[in-house]
């Protein structure tokens, strides 16, 4: 459904050098790579913040680069990384500006937009905080209703920037566990950043390795994530096994420093 | 139920649209929603019933603020004088009373009610685009360089008509292009980087204003200062012009609404969620210039209300700007018909400037909003 062909982008330097993927119906595509590796840039390209410099992203065949903003805001939701909001709105004002692309430019939502919203809230567990303030939530009730902003506009693909970056294990696993269902309902794809290469192992059905600008790779977590690539992608000394639980990669990363413990201290 | 299906399917237009159902959430859900809906948006019922009330406010505050004064005139002799001049009908009216309510309290009444409305919308225009609750027309210096503008007109173009709002709006344009430009870090802009910028260019406008007036005739020169402390006395001739010019960008910004709730959240996230952030920047910066611009060459710099009153009205009503963008037009008319009728009375038979007054009120306001959102 998301074909990504050939994007190149840069400021000074070249952030992305021609990469191609393509992201299946139904699918979690997980986006893994060290900090600096252009991943946020991709995103950033697919919704519609930033313009490639080279290459195509076509959603079912339309090009979404040439496409008016409302117009691609309608196909794509998008969970960024950290909303700052410094003026007290209530979580429902914030996820009824997800249906912005669908209602009137002036005036007030439909009963359709009312609709819609109440079902992302719904999906996300935020109905019982509807009118609290958005900047007196939790970390993790505040994600949920960026989630259901993005949802409320019933997108065919969904963008989310570390969405479990500033949560505790319990809500990693639940923020997850809703999108993965969501996938699963066949009601969208997702493409996913992240730095939690268990939970990306665990969850995805694919991921996605950039190194440089680059991908590395991109596969069934079982055939990508190999020990060897994933110390050639983070240039860190880890350990690849077998979940016993799930049987997905497991990763465990060892420390470098001497005395630590682990193979690095013993090599020196 | 079946309008959104065809809605969807003439979206996607492809095979992911054809088979995604339209949302189906359960009937309690949206039934909760919409009870908790009363408080947690705002609905056109809500917006109606408050501006109803902030109308009221106003033209009381109108009432008030033209029988006091050192001639004090009755609210029956008011209701008197309005419908014989309105309706050419004879009542006993005593003639001063008359020149003093039609010639003089009624067109300063009027200014202040559109200066205020305009310098608050100008401030809630400010706010939602700098994402800042601390943003105001004179802070972020936009006032002051309007006050140049005008001045040069005053100086240089005095013959040509209507140059001073044109030269005040100018002044008012690059001034907000270069604060913005100085508030940007490489990270973007941050609150307190983007006040500094504004203190310094106004630092800076302030000694360009006092270069200016010392260019201006002696003759001329008390009127020149009174005009620049801020005071609504002056200039009567240009109301027309003016009020068109602030209603004009009150709409402007109005019609902007729903994109600036967006935008008031972040660029990048508004971008996504559709809005055609460019173009919303620019029109809505140049409808709060356009504002302040009108604003100052009638009155003056008058300081703060840009900031105290979307603040207040966003206290009580929440933050969405279909509500705080008319009703601080509101709040900010009788705000400051109120600060104008105690300047006209406090120190009897002689008159405090308005701009005096808002300054008492906003800065100790400013102080505690700067240290509550740092």
């Amino acid at each position: 459904m998301l074909q990504i062909k050939d994007i190149r982008f840069g400021y000074k330097e070249p952030v992305l050098k021609g990469l191609s993927f393509e992201v299946r119906p139904g699918e979690l595509l997980s986006v893994l790579g060290p900090n600096g590796s252009g991943k946020s840039s991709l995103l950033k390209i697919i919704v519609g913040i930033l313009k490639p410099a080279g290459g195509s992203v076509l959603l079912d065949g339309r090009d979404l680069t040439a496409m008016a903003r409302r117009e691609a805001a309608r196909l794509i939701g998008y969970v960024a990384q950290e909303s700052a909001v410094r003026f007290p709105l209530t979580a429902m004002e914030f996820i009824l500006q997800g249906r912005f692309a669908q209602g009137r430019l002036v005036g007030f939502e439909s009963e359709d937009d009312m609709r819609e919203a109440a079902w992302a809230m719904e999906k996300t567990g935020t109905i019982e905080f509807a009118s609290r303030p958005i900047n007196e939530l939790s970390g993790g009730e505040r994600q949920r209703v960026m989630l259901a902003r993005a949802l409320a506009s019933r997108p065919a693909l969904l963008v989310l920037d570390e969405p479990v970056a500033n949560l505790d294990i319990s809500h990693q696993v639940k923020m997850l566990d809703l999108v993965k269902s969501l996938t699963s309902e066949g009601e969208l794809s997702a493409i996913v950043v992240t730095h939690e290469l268990n939970l990306a192992a665990e969850f995805s059905t694919r991921v996605l390795m950039i190194k440089d600008g680059e991908a590395l790779a991109c596969g069934a977590p079982r055939e990508a994530l190999t020990e060897e690539r994933l110390r050639a992608l983070f240039d860190a000394d880890l350990l690849v096994d077998v979940n016993p639980a799930s049987g997905a990669p497991r990763i465990t990363v060892l420390s470098t420093s001497a005395g630590a413990g682990g193979r690095a201290s013993q090599s020196k | 139920m079946a309008i959104n299906q065809t809605n969807r399917a003439s979206i996607d237009g492809g095979e992911a649209g054809a088979n995604r159902e339209p949302a189906r959430a359960d009937f309690v859900s949206l039934e909760a929603l919409r009870m908790a809906g009363l408080r947690a948006r705002l609905t056109p019922g809500r917006l109606v019933l408050t501006l109803a009330v902030l109308l009221a406010v106003l033209l009381i505050a109108a009432a008030f603020a033209i029988a006091i004064g050192s001639e004090h005139i009755s609210l029956s002799a008011l209701v008197k004088i309005l419908i014989s001049e309105t309706t050419g009908r004879a009542f006993d009216v005593v003639p001063e009373q008359k020149t003093i309510i039609w010639d003089i309290r009624f067109p300063r009444v009027l200014m202040g009610i559109i200066v205020g409305a305009g310098l608050s919308v100008a401030g809630t225009a400010y706010q939602a685009l700098l994402r800042n609750p601390l943003a105001d027309p004179y802070i972020l210096g936009v006032s002051t360089g309007a006050a140049v503008g005008a001045l040069s007109a005053t100086v240089f173009a005095e013959s040509i008509p209507v140059s001073r709002p044109v030269a005040a709006f100018i002044g008012a344009v690059l001034t907000i292009a270069i604060v913005y430009i100085l508030g940007q870090s490489r990270q973007g802009g941050s609150s307190e980087r983007l006040i500094l910028a504004g203190v310094i260019t106004n630092a800076f406008l302030s000694s360009v204003v006092i270069f200016l007036v010392t260019a201006v005739a002696d003759s001329r020169l008390r009127s020149v200062f009174s005009w620049l402390i801020g005071d609504l006395s002056g200039e009567p001739g240009l109301l027309a012009v003016v009020a068109g010019l602030i209603l004009a960008g009150i709409v402007i910004i109005y019609l902007n609404a729903r994109s600036l709730n967006l935008l008031m959240v972040g660029e990048q996230e508004a971008l996504a969620l559709g809005v055609e952030v460019r173009r919303v920047k620019i029109v809505v910066y140049v409808a709060a210039s356009l504002i302040t611009g009108a604003a100052v060459a009638v009155s003056g710099v008058i300081g703060f209300v840009g900031l105290i009153i979307p603040h207040a009205v966003r206290l009580v009503g929440g933050s969405d700007n279909r509500l705080v963008v008319p009703a601080s037009a509101l709040v900010g008319g009788s705000f400051l018909l109120f600060a104008d009728t105690v300047a006209r009375t406090v120190i009897a038979p002689r008159e405090l400037h308005i701009g005096v007054i808002t300054a008492l009120i906003g800065a100790p306001i400013f102080v505690y909003l700067l240290r509550r959102t740092s």
